[in-house]
C-alpha cells in the first residue's frame, strides 16, 4: 500500500510502507503530522533538505567504514564478510515518560527469571509447585544438568541481558524475547551514538538526550564485584571466539573501554582449578570471565568435547568457585522461546507483583489444540525453533511459501517442544532515510541490563530497523539496520 | 647550530603541538555539552577553555558583554584573527617557522606541514559553523600525528631534532598542567559522588582532552576516581602526555644538546624535577592542586626563559 500526504511544513513525503496502515507509527499521528517529541526533529531535517541529509548519510557510511565498525555474516551466499554497520541517520526518540515503565519491566523480568534459573539448578520448587511443567523443562535441550546445586557469587546467573521489545498496533511495549546468552549489540548502541552525535549535533543539543556510553564502567564494576579475591585485586577478561566472530568488533570494543585483556580459549590455562592467563611475565590467575562463547563450547571436559574456543577445566574452576563466569552457565533455559510463554507466570511466582511489561501470546507446540490452530492458521503466524536466536530457524507466515510451511509443519509434527508459534504482531515503524528517500520501516528496541550489586538497565538500547520494505525481520544477520535510540531526561 | 634555527625549531613544534591541544579540547567540549545532564550553563561549560588556553582578557576585549556561548568560544579559539593564539594562527606561525628552517627538516616533514597549512587556511577564510567544527579538528589531528610521524621517521636525531622535542614537549607538559588545573577546579570533586555516572563523563572528558582516556582505563580499574586522574596524568612515567613523561624526555633532549656550562637550563629542569619529586598526590589535593599547578607552570615558564638565554638569546623576538 502506497500513501502520499503533505508534510506538516511543506516538504512532500512519501510512505512507501506496504505493511498494513494498522502498525503503529512511532514518528507521525494519525493525521500525519509528526508526534509532539518529534518536531524538532522535524523542522531540523526540513532545514537540513534532501542534499544536506544525503551528505549525512555518506559521512556516516564513511565514518563507521573508517572506525572498523562491523560484524560478520554466518550463512547464506554472503558468509563470512565482513559488513559495516548499517546506521540510519534519523534518530529514534523516547520521552522519559515511556522508558519509565520499561526500565521497571526490565528489572521486574531480570529479576525474576534470575530467581527462577537459582531456583532450577536448586530445589525446583516452581516445578512442584505446577507453575512451569517440568515437561518443558526436562524435553528443551537447554537445562544444564552439569551445574546443579552449583552457587554461582552472588547468586546471580544473568549478570547481562538484552531484552527485545517491540510495540504492538497500540504502540504498547512488549516482550518479544529475552536473551539471555551472550546476547549482543551494546557497542553498536555506543557506537552509533558516537556518530549521531557527530553527523547531528545541533538537533542534538536541541534535547535533552540522556547518556549510554557508561556502558562499559557499569559492566566492568559488576564483573570486579564478582571476583572471588575481591574486587580490587580482580582480573578481568573477555573471552572471544577470535577474529572470525560476529560479534569480534563488540568483544574487542568492551575489552578495549574497560581497559581489559581479550583473551581466546587458547590464552587461557586451568590448573588445580583455577584459571589462568599466559602472559610474557608467566601465568596469571583469572578472577572473572566475561565470555562471549556459548556454553556448549565453553569446557571440552564438560560439554563439546570437540571444542578448541574454550579451556578445559573451566567448569570445575567456576564450582569451585575460583573464577566467575558471566553469564553463568545454564542460563539458556530461561529464554528458551516455549519458557517464553510462561515469564508472566514466573514474575508473579516469585515477586508477587503484577508483570509490567506484557508478552506477546505464544503457542506451545506440545498442546494439541494449540498445534491444530497453529497448523490450520500457519500463514498468520511467526514459527520460531525455540533455541535459535538471531532469525535463524524461523518462518514468517505471511511471508512464506507453500512449500516453506509445509516443510516447517513436517518439523513441528516431529518435534513439538522444539517449536512455538506467535500471532504476526504488526511491529511498530519509524521515518528511516533510505537511497534519498524518507521511507517507514519496521522495528524494535533492544535495552541492556547488567545485573552486578543491583540490576541497571542503561537508557537506550539498539533499535534494530527492517530495511527491506514491508519486512518485519529487524536481525542484523538478516540484513537489518540501526537507529540510535534517545531516551530523554524529560 | 645557528641560534635562530634552533628557535624557529624550538617554536614550529610548539605552535603545531597547541593548535592540536586546542582543536583537541573545543572537540571534547562539544561532545561533551551536547548530552550535559548537569544543567550547567552555556557560560560555564565554555567559559574554561577560554581560561586554558589563557583567552579570557582577549575575549573580554573583543566582547565586552563577556557572554561566552558556544559559537563565540569556537570562532574565538579556532580562527578569530583578534585572538593571537587561535588554532589558525599558530599553524600560521608553526608554517612560518617551519620555512625559516627549511634545511633543517626533512623534504617529507615540509611538504606534509606545508600541505596541511594551506589546506587549513583555505577550510578558515570563511567563518566555521559550529556543527562543522568537528570535521575540521579531526583533520587537525590527524595532520599533526602525520607531521609529529615524519619527524620520528625522517629526521636525524641530533641538535635540530632535539630542538623540535623540546618545543613539543614543553607545550604539552604545559597544556597538560592548565587542563588538569582548569577542569579539577571546576568539577571540585567530592568523594560522596566518587563512582556516579557523573563523575565517569566528566574525568572521562578530562582524559579524552589528553588522549588518555583508554590507557587509564587500562592502568586503572576501580572507576574513574579523580585523586588516580590527578596520579596519572602528572606522575605516570608512561603516558606520554602526562608532566613526568615530559619532563623526562625534556631532560633528554637537553642532555643530547649539551647543557652551556654556565647557563641555567639545568637548573631550570631540575626545578620542574623537584616539583615532580615533592608531588603526593593525596596531599597534594587536600593542600590545593591549584597552587601546586600553579608553581609547575612557573617551573615551565622557567625552563622556557632558560632555553631563551641559553641557546636563543642572540635572536629575541621575531620568531615567536
Amino acid at each position: 500500500m502506497f500513501r502520499q500526504f503533505q508534510a506538516n511544513g511543506g516538504g512532500q513525503l512519501l510512505d512507501h510502507s506496504e505493511g498494513p496502515a494498522m502498525a503503529f507509527h512511532e514518528f507521525y499521528r494519525d493525521d500525519f503530522r509528526p508526534r509532539d517529541h518529534y518536531l524538532a526533529m522535524w523542522e531540523h531535517i526540513q532545514g537540513i533538505g534532501q542534499q544536506g541529509l544525503a551528505r549525512k548519510a555518506r559521512d556516516a557510511q564513511l565514518a563507521l567504514h573508517n572506525e572498523g565498525v562491523t560484524f560478520t555474516l554466518y550463512s547464506g551466499k554472503d558468509k563470512g564478510i565482513e559488513r559495516v554497520w548499517p546506521l540510519d541517520i534519523l534518530p529514534r526518540i523516547i520521552p522519559a515518560r515511556e522508558w519509565q515503565p520499561i526500565e521497571a519491566g526490565l528489572k521486574q523480568r531480570v529479576c525474576a527469571l534470575n530467581l527462577f534459573l537459582k531456583d532450577l539448578y536448586h530445589g525446583q520448587q516452581i516445578l512442584k509447585d505446577g507453575v512451569v511443567p517440568p515437561e518443558l523443562i526436562y524435553r528443551g535441550k537447554d537445562l544444564c544438568r552439569e551445574i546443579m546445586d552449583v552457587d554461582p557469587p552472588g547468586d546471580i546467573y544473568l549478570h547481562i541481558s538484552g531484552v527485545d521489545l517491540i510495540r504492538d498496533e497500540d504502540g504498547r511495549y512488549l516482550v518479544l524475547e529475552d536473551n539471555l546468552r551472550t546476547p549482543s549489540g551494546v557497542s553498536y548502541m555506543i557506537e552509533n551514538r558516537v556518530i549521531q552525535r557527530r553527523l547531528l549535533p545541533e538537533l542534538f543539543s536541541n534535547y535533552r538526550v540522556r547518556r549510554v556510553e557508561h556502558y562499559p564502567e557499569h559492566l566492568l564494576q559488576a564483573l570486579r564485584y564478582l571476583s572471588p579475591r575481591g574486587p580490587d585485586a580482580a582480573v578481568v577478561v573477555v573471552l572471544t571466539p577470535g577474529l572470525f566472530n560476529a560479534a569480534y568488533f563488540e568483544h574487542s570494543f568492551l575489552a578495549r573501554e574497560m581497559g581489559v585483556e581479550l583473551a581466546e580459549g587458547r590464552d587461557l590455562v586451568c590448573k588445580n582449578d583455577k584459571v589462568y592467563l599466559k602472559t610474557t611475565l608467566g601465568l596469571r590467575q583469572v578472577d572473572v570471565i566475561y565470555r562471549r562463547i556459548d556454553d556448549e563450547y565453553l569446557d571440552p571436559l564438560v560439554f563439546r568435547a570437540d571444542s578448541v574456543l574454550g579451556a578445559a577445566g573451566l567448569i570445575n574452576a567456576w564450582r569451585a568457585g575460583n573464577v566467575a563466569l558471566v553469564n553463568a552457565p545454564g542460563t539458556g533455559i530461561a529464554d528458551d522461546k516455549a519458557v517464553y510463554a510462561y515469564v508472566p507466570d514466573i514474575i508473579r511466582y516469585y515477586l508477587g507483583e503484577t508483570p509490567i511489561l506484557p508478552s506477546v501470546p505464544t503457542y506451545q507446540m506440545t498442546d494439541h489444540q494449540d498445534r491444530t490452530y497453529v497448523l490450520d492458521n500457519m500463514e498468520k503466524m511467526v514459527i520460531k525453533a525455540v533455541a535459535e536466536s538471531g532469525g535463524y530457524g524461523m518462518l514468517m507466515g505471511p511471508d512464506s511459501t507453500a512449500a516453506q510451511r509445509d516443510q516447517f509443519a513436517k518439523k513441528i509434527v516431529a518435534a513439538p517442544r522444539h517449536y512455538i508459534a506467535q500471532p504476526v504482531v504488526q511491529i511498530s515503524r519509524h521515518l528511516c532515510y533510505l537511497d534519498a528517500e524518507l521511507e517507514s520501516r519496521h522495528l524494535d528496541l533492544r535495552p541492556f541490563c547488567i545485573y552486578g550489586r543491583d540490576i541497571e538497565v542503561v537508557p537506550g538500547g539498539l533499535t534494530r530497523v527492517a530495511m527491506r520494505r514491508g519486512s518485519l525481520v529487524v536481525n542484523s544477520s538478516q540484513g537489518g539496520g540501526s537507529k540510535d535510540t534517545w531516551v530523554l531526561a524529560d | 647550530m645557528l641560534s635562530r634555527i634552533a628557535e624557529s625549531l624550538y617554536w614550529m613544534a610548539r605552535h603545531l603541538e597547541r593548535a592540536d591541544n586546542t582543536a583537541r579540547a573545543l572537540d571534547i567540549n562539544v561532545v561533551h555539552m551536547l548530552e550535559s545532564d548537569e544543567g550547567l550553563t552555556e557560560d560555564a561549560q565554555w567559559r574554561p577553555l577560554l581560561t586554558i588556553f589563557g583567552a579570557d582578557a582577549g575575549f573580554e576585549a573583543r566582547y565586552p558583554d563577556r557572554r561566552a556561548t558556544v559559537q563565540r568560544v569556537i570562532h574565538f579559539l579556532t580562527q578569530d584573527p583578534a585572538n593571537p593564539g587561535c588554532i589558525h594562527n599558530s599553524l600560521r606561525l608553526a608554517r612560518e617557522n617551519a620555512r625559516a628552517a627549511r634545511d633543517r627538516i626533512s623534504t617529507a616533514m615540509w611538504e606534509s606541514l606545508n600541505g596541511f597549512w594551506l589546506a587549513a587556511d583555505d577550510h578558515l577564510q570563511a567563518k566555521l559553523p559550529p556543527w562543522r567544527a568537528a570535521e575540521l579538528y579531526s583533520f587537525i589531528h590527524r595532520e599533526v600525528a602525520t607531521f609529529l610521524g615524519l619527524t620520528q621517521t625522517t629526521m636525524m636525531r641530533g641538535e635540530a631534532h632535539s630542538f623540535v622535542r623540546l618545543g613539543s614537549l614543553q607545550e604539552r607538559a604545559d597544556m597538560t598542567a592548565r587542563i588538569l588545573d582548569v577542569r579539577y577546579h571546576l568539577l571540585l570533586p567530592d568523594l560522596s559522588l566518587v563512582g556516579s555516572p557523573l563523575d565517569y563523563y566528566q574525568w572521562g572528558a578530562l582524559l579524552k582532552s589528553l588522549s588518555g582516556f583508554e590507557s587509564y582505563r587500562r592502568c586503572h580499574q576501580n572507576g574513574i576516581r579523580p585523586i588516580d586522574v590527578v596520579e596519572f596524568v602528572i606522575l605516570n612515567p608512561d603516558f606520554p602526555r602526562s608532566i613526568t613523561y615530559c619532563v623526562n624526555a625534556l631532560e633528554h633532549a637537553l642532555t643530547r644538546i649539551g647543557y652551556s656550562p654556565d647557563g641555567v637550563a639545568a637548573a631550570a629542569i631540575a626545578a620542574l624535577r623537584d616539583q615532580i619529586l615533592e608531588m603526593e598526590p593525596g596531599r597534594i589535593i587536600e593542600s590545593g592542586l591549584h597552587q601546586y599547578l600553579e608553581g609547575l607552570l612557573m617551573c615551565l615558564a622557567g625552563l622556557g626563559d632558560a632555553l631563551s638565554t641559553d641557546y636563543f638569546e642572540a635572536y629575541p623576538g621575531d620568531a615567536s
